[in-house]
């Protein structure tokens, strides 16, 4: 079998350009005050996404994975560098972005429905319009049937699948999902992955993903981009040359295996940094006292 | 160079006064509302002296402060209360722990409580006239009454948090009914029982003073309609201010001794 | 199983057994009162109490008294609703103002403000101006407190929601943060409406002037002791009511819990 191609990224700026990149991030610095000082959180990250392309972002806890994406999503400000949505640099939240969080975020006190259609309420669209399209999107996480029912009534995942379809449902250019299934069981986070799959081919929807799960990066994504502990910096790009169309049977193909190991192999010295560090922060802390 | 971000908000910084922003707001507040109050009660607008001037307010409360009498009326309310509390306290803990150990009595009798809690107690001021007469007996049945129900009721809810593996624990060791309160009951209760006693306190304050502004001739509550009845208008805010001061300082010396926020209504 | 252990079983047993051994705790008193045991010029009979009652109703005009009640409980409710929504808002607003006065609020929410009520009769009169601005004054607090507490609690979350959707200030609050905080704001409501009306009433029994506290003043002072028994049961009954509606109106109004 054929080596697992890679690309391998020096340690500073680097664009994987392409011409008609429908995302581009550009140079991300952002570093943070805290009572212990000056914090860099990402350091000089660029990385682009074409269109009906799924990048996943992977590392280990504390790389800066999430000040990404509230970074590209536009809920932090106060970074060196610039995010582009086709050519046009954006600053703050853009209706061209939609964000799925990692925490429980539906409204609880609006029925499925009502929750999916929110965006295009918010957006004026009249009632049967609204309704319509958001039917539509309820369908395509599989949720139909449930549109009279209330979050409290659904499960975890299900209720992740309508958060889903509200950020859907205002069809933004890019998909930006922030460990959308970190509280999930594995096995319900195979089967979402599969949906996720399923709607992503569909729609043919640029995704950007960040992850700490190396088998749903892998599963999902068509290229899978390596951060290191922070100051969090691209460490390496891994373009996963799996077939598509997709479904999560793929997790027990070979070349599924290798990709996994080789992601591991680079993860695993940023994790094991990760958790030297925190121990020894832990100590001090210990120690102050 | 990139600008950093806060990770946090900054506590409230200095604008270049000796004082922070909240210090100077309340100030602020504090200045307006007397000003005002100087205003109205000079302009003679509202009638009869409703609004007397706060330099009228002051000497009220240095007199009542300064005269024997009053400390002999706050004896006696306060010795009311006192003893409201500690009947209604006593047997509010002994119904609470009922009710919230035994799932049976709860489901019998709770429903009682819950649906009384809420009646105002004064109502049954005739009644406990006519049962403990018109002296401080009758007041410190309004108390105590007053008081049981909050008190009963936030204990049964505490029972009923109790982890219950702390229960078992207990009965492993054979712990019996004195010890099981003492040892384990109340010490993981305290956050209920002090809530309880806070609330407790709050109303039995209100079932005592009600009572003696109705039918006393002694006591704060007294003082209070008498102030009103020959219209010494100074008077009744001096004894209003006094009694919220107290009150207030109460309340949150129980929650400080329980180890909770300051001042909590419910 | 046996019949008597199946009837232990029976979920509605326990409510039998409280109703009932209040039906004889009453049949009790009523013996020991007929025997003299009790006197019966301080605790009348049970069977007078109930009897009472109709001649109450009628003569006493138990309904206009009510509605008299109703109404001023009505529009305490109203005004503490509007006023102190609207603080509870205003102090989430504005920050600075909020650090300021939270534990003035607080203050007063725990002090005994019905005793400000011979201060209202002189300001507002024997009357039911008095009456209603006594039960504003003390449901106020825990509304503005509760809404407050409600605004603030709202998940980090839905308000990031609400920000990658570029929602407006005034969307972000009418859409998100408000009904995110509605259930805690009924509780407040719940709980400031139930101040005002034990206010009410104890204050149309105290100043003897209004509906259905005034009642029970009038055929006290009148040494009506059956007639009081049967009035002070009477309020208690509407109390009960009142607050069991409280209750399912909340519940109706908050679908998911």
């Amino acid at each position: 079998m054929a080596a697992v191609p890679s690309e391998r990224i020096d340690a500073g700026t680097l664009k994987v350009a392409s011409a008609n990149a429908i995302l581009t991030v550009d140079d991300i610095v952002k570093r943070f005050e805290t009572p212990d000082g000056v914090l860099t959180a990402v350091d000089h990250v660029s990385l682009s996404v074409a269109p009906g392309e799924f990048v996943g972002v992977i590392g280990p806890s504390g790389c800066g994975k999430s000040t990404l994406f509230n970074v590209i999503g536009g809920l932090l400000d106060g970074y060196d560098g610039t995010v582009k949505v086709a050519g046009e640099r954006v600053r703050g939240p853009h209706p061209a972005i939609g964000m799925i969080f990692q925490e429980e975020s539906t409204f609880p006190w609006r029925n499925v429905i009502d929750n999916v259609a929110f965006p295009l309420e918010i957006a004026g669209l009249p009632r049967s319009e609204r309704y319509d399209r958001a039917r539509h999107f309820v369908k395509l996480v599989g949720l139909d049937g449930f549109e009279r029912r209330y979050p409290a009534e659904l499960s975890g995942g299900m209720r992740q699948r309508v958060s889903m379809a509200r950020t859907l449902a205002a069809q933004p250019k890019i998909l930006l999902m922030d460990e959308p299934f970190a509280s999930l069981d594995e096995q319900t986070r195979l089967l979402l992955g599969d949906k996720v799959l399923q709607i992503q081919q569909q729609l043919k929807q640029t995704t950007l993903l960040i992850t700490h799960n190396i088998t749903e990066a892998v599963q999902l994504s068509d290229r899978v981009v390596v951060m290191t502990y922070r100051p969090g910096k691209v460490k390496r790009m891994v373009e996963i040359r799996l077939p598509r169309p997709r479904t999560s049977e793929i997790v027990s193909s070979e070349a599924f295996g290798r990709y996994v190991a080789q992601i591991w192999s680079d993860l695993r010295e940023e994790a094991s940094r990760g958790l030297d560090d925190e121990e020894s922060r832990k100590l001090h802390e210990g120690e102050k006292r | 160079m990139a600008e950093t971000g806060r990770l946090r908000l900054p506590a409230a910084r200095p604008l270049g006064l000796p004082l922070r922003p909240v210090t100077a707001l309340r100030i602020a507040i504090i200045v307006a509302v007397v000003v005002i109050w100087e205003a109205v009660s000079a302009s003679g607008w509202l009638y009869r002296d409703v609004v007397p001037s706060l330099v009228a307010i002051g000497k009220a409360l240095y007199a009542t402060l300064s005269d024997p009498t009053f400390y002999f009326h706050l004896g006696t309310t306060a010795y009311e209360i006192g003893i409201a509390m500690v009947i209604g306290g006593l047997s509010g803990l002994a119904v609470g722990i009922l009710l919230g150990g035994s799932k049976f009595m709860s489901r019998a009798y709770e429903a009682y409580l819950y649906y009384l809690g809420p009646c105002p107690k004064i109502i049954f001021f005739p009644i406990m006239i006519m049962w403990f007469g018109v002296g401080p007996g009758s007041k410190v049945a309004m108390g105590a009454i007053s008081c049981f129900f909050p008190v009963a009721l936030n204990v049964a809810g505490g029972m009923r948090e109790i982890d219950k593996v702390l229960i078992r624990v207990g009965k492993s060791f054979r712990a019996n009914t004195w010890q099981m309160v003492t040892k384990i009951y109340l010490p993981a209760m305290r956050h209920p029982v002090i809530n309880g006693a806070r609330l407790g306190l709050g109303v039995a304050l209100i079932g005592t003073l009600l009572a003696e502004t109705k039918l006393s001739n002694r006591g704060i509550g007294f003082l209070v309609i008498q102030a009103y009845s020959i219209f010494n208008m100074p008077q009744m805010y001096a004894l209003l201010i006094i009694l919220f001061v107290i009150a207030i300082g109460a309340n949150t010396l129980i929650g400080r001794v329980g180890g909770l926020d300051d001042i909590k209504r419910s | 199983m046996t019949a008597a252990a199946a009837l232990a079983k029976n979920r509605y047993f326990p409510t039998a057994i409280g109703i009932s051994s209040f039906v004889a705790f009453i049949a009790l008193v009523e013996l020991l009162i007929r025997v003299g045991v009790i006197n019966r010029f301080i605790v009348p009979m049970p069977s007078d109490v109930i009897a009472a009652f109709p001649r109450v109703i009628v003569e006493e005009h138990v309904l206009q008294r009510f509605l008299l009640t109703a109404g001023e409980a009505f529009s305490a409710s109203i005004l503490v609703t509007i006023f102190g929504v609207a603080g509870g808002v205003l102090l989430y607003r504005y920050h600075l103002l909020r650090l300021a006065t939270e534990t003035w609020v607080a203050a007063v929410a725990a002090a005994p403000l019905v005793l400000m009520y011979p201060l209202y009769l002189v300001i507002f009169g024997r009357s039911a101006l008095t009456i209603v601005m006594m039960g504003f004054t003390a449901g106020l607090a825990p509304i503005v407190l509760k809404t407050l507490e409600g605004l603030l609690a709202t998940r980090r979350v839905l308000i990031n929601v609400g920000k990658s959707f570029n929602l407006t200030s005034s969307q972000q609050f009418w859409k998100i943060l408000f009904p995110a905080a509605l259930p805690t704001i009924f509780v407040g409501l719940r709980l400031g409406l139930i101040f005002a009306l034990i206010n009410i009433v104890g204050v149309e029994f105290l100043i003897n002037f209004g509906g259905l506290g005034q009642l029970i003043n009038e055929l006290a002072e009148r040494y009506d002791l059956a007639g009081t028994y049967a009035a002070i049961c009477f309020v208690i009954l509407v109390s009960i009511c009142v607050f069991i509606l409280m209750e399912r109106l909340e519940r109706w109004l908050r679908p998911v819990d």
